[in-house]
């Protein structure tokens, strides 16, 4: 998909411009959250295929419904998470399994819905903020919390200096903060 | 991860305390989140890039007249009354099962046709396998139309990985010209052009 907008456009932006049918402003909404969509969806369905159909359900919403959102009401993002949450639930619901009821002698330790709700809306805060960095950052700090690899590892995965792997680290570290300010774990 | 670096081992020593706590902040937030899924599924990709080729402003009674459609359509090329449903994303409207030759002995396939893309014509579909081998580094397998034993038409090319593998493609909308769902294997640095056939099924099954 072509994309044809600054980086420096917000959420909000991108989405204003979706409702006049900017096709350029889709594409680069599509980029900066396909991959938390997605994710987020993969979470909680738990099945590859239903969380593809989910992610595609919720650009298919956005691109009919951008011209019911409305950024004094909140941000781009939460609109997104919104739209993508509904996409989740439409599809989990359709293809519920009959659950065997059992009730349980003591409180689960597995974290409730609340929890779950939470960590999925922190993921996806996490997730699309990686999105905005380079991908030169953006793969290093991924191997750097997700994969195991120590930095000397990542240095000889990538095939760059231990140094360069050390500055990129910082750097991107440094741009997701002003990103995940208000943020809280 | 138990496995993950100290923070001043990712940052260093020589921040001021200031920054420091900001990216510990941001360090903080990474530790307590999963993993980002590796890539986004270029059949996802290609599905979302159709989504703005139809315009926004249709209705949902238009939209499900459109589908009411395209199930009658598909009925009627395939001779299948029943909608065919369960095994993967798209809501399929017919399916068709691909015979494995004796080129491809033991593997087995499925071809799942979806709704009919309003603004090009073109038919969703899935194609689903098992039993394929993955291919050197390079090579692909295709999937396409064949007419009167001959290569008529490209709907898409697949990898494999371990076990089934699902793909989202697109075929032309006038699928009775055809007479075979053909899927072939593209080797680097062969001469491909009389590849065997590796699983096949009749458009009309």
């Amino acid at each position: 998909m072509p994309v044809a907008v600054a980086t420096s456009d917000t959420d909000a932006d991108l989405i204003e411009r979706v409702a006049g049918g900017d096709r350029d402003a889709f594409a680069e909404l599509y980029r900066r959250f396909a991959r938390p969509v997605l994710g987020m969806a993969m979470r909680q369905l738990g099945d590859n295929g239903r969380a593809e159909d989910a992610a595609q359900e919720t650009f298919a919403a956005v691109w009919r419904s951008a011209r019911s959102f409305r950024s004094d009401r909140g941000t781009g993002s939460a609109w997104l998470y919104a739209v993508a949450r509904h996409a989740i639930i439409d599809r989990a619901r359709q293809r519920r399994e009959p659950v065997a009821e059992v009730v349980p002698d003591e409180p689960s330790a597995e974290a409730g819905p609340q929890d779950e709700a939470e960590l999925s809306w922190l993921a996806w805060r996490v997730h699309a903020a990686l999105e905005q960095l380079p991908e030169r950052e953006r793969v290093v700090l991924e191997l750097a919390y997700w994969s195991g690899l120590s930095q000397s590892e990542i240095a000889s995965y990538l095939d760059v200096p231990l140094g360069t792997v050390k500055t990129r680290t910082r750097t991107g570290l440094a741009r997701l903060a002003p990103l995940l300010e208000e943020v809280r774990p | 991860m138990n496995d993950l670096p100290d923070f001043r081992d990712l940052v260093g020593d020589d921040l001021a305390p200031e920054e420091l706590g900001r990216l510990e902040h941001v360090d903080a937030l990474l530790r307590a989140v999963p993993p980002p899924p590796a890539e986004v599924p270029a059949s996802l990709t290609r599905s979302v890039g159709r989504i703005t080729a139809v315009t926004p402003l249709w209705t949902r009674r238009r939209l499900a007249g459109a589908l009411a459609l395209a199930a009658s359509l598909a009925a009627l090329f395939f001779g299948v009354g029943a909608w065919t449903t369960g095994g993967g994303g798209l809501e399929a409207r017919a399916a068709v099962p691909l015979q494995a030759t004796e080129s491809a002995a033991g593997a087995s396939g499925l071809v799942r046709l979806g709704p009919r893309d309003e603004a090009t014509g073109n038919w969703e579909l899935e194609v689903v396998v098992s039993g394929l081998p993955k291919l050197p580094k390079g090579g692909y397998y295709v999937l396409w139309l064949a007419k009167n034993g001959k290569y008529a038409g490209t709907c898409g090319t697949f990898n494999v990985g371990a076990g089934t593998t699902r793909v989202r493609m697109s075929a032309s909308y006038l699928l009775s010209e055809y007479d075979e769902w053909v899927v072939t294997a593209w080797l680097p640095g062969r001469d491909n052009s009389n590849a065997p056939w590796l699983l096949r099924a009749s458009t009309e099954a």
